[in-house]
């Protein structure tokens, strides 16, 4: 199966908002234009756009780059929140991370994948036991 | 809901359609084309983000394309 470079919500919006979101933006771009080089997918998981759209006013910068048809979004399937669920209970995480935990069981669907958050202290620790998933700190 | 499927006479060098029909038969030939298809026009979409960014960011810088490839797992 492919490669992927997984955006959570800060590399969404870094990626949605170059211009206010300078340094972030330019990172974003960095492992953005590597995933190109590698020919490997570029995913949005469903539950980041809860973090991300506050309504139809402010939504249209995100709305922009997820109708460009290199982004797309992946639902939520029922295997994947089981999934997230078990890695809280592991980690001994609240469902405050539940969101993170999305964000890698998606990563999870591929061969390899790396990603992109402006948190990696968060995912790392949920990632910890899986080699084949990198983290870009943006 | 099953999507409408589309006919297309497409000319590809023999080489190439030995090889593809070598790897997935002639029954799976339409699926590995439109998977392909499908993989290319996300690209395009990519690469054109990659320009606009381009335009506004300017070139990633080769520190941050360093980090990304150290970030990047191995296969």
């Amino acid at each position: 199966m492919a490669e992927a470079l997984i955006l959570d919500a800060k590399a969404v919006n870094a990626l949605a908002n170059p211009k206010v979101r300078g340094a972030q933006a330019q990172r974003a771009a960095a492992i953005l234009q590597l995933a190109y080089q590698k020919r490997a997918l570029v995913r949005v998981p469903a539950p980041v756009l809860a973090q991300v759209c506050r309504g139809v006013r402010h939504d249209s910068a995100v709305n922009h780059l997820l109708n460009n048809p290199g982004v797309r979004v992946v639902e939520l399937s029922r295997t994947a929140a089981q999934q997230a669920g078990h890695m809280l209970a592991r980690h001994k995480l609240s469902s405050a991370h539940a969101i993170d935990a999305f964000v890698v069981a998606t990563a999870l669907q591929f061969d390899t994948a790396v990603i992109a958050t402006a948190d990696p202290k968060d995912i790392r620790r949920l990632t910890a036991s899986f080699s084949r998933i990198g983290i870009f700190a943006l | 809901m099953a999507q409408s499927a589309a006919k297309l006479s497409v000319s590809i060098p023999g080489e190439l359609a030995e090889a593809v029909r070598k790897r997935v038969g002639a029954r799976g030939l339409s699926g590995f084309v439109a998977r392909a298809v499908a993989h290319e026009l996300e690209r395009e979409g990519v690469r054109v983000l990659l320009a606009d960014l381009g335009d506004q960011l300017g070139q990633p810088s080769k520190a941050d394309m360093a980090r990304a490839r150290k970030a990047w797992p191995k296969r």
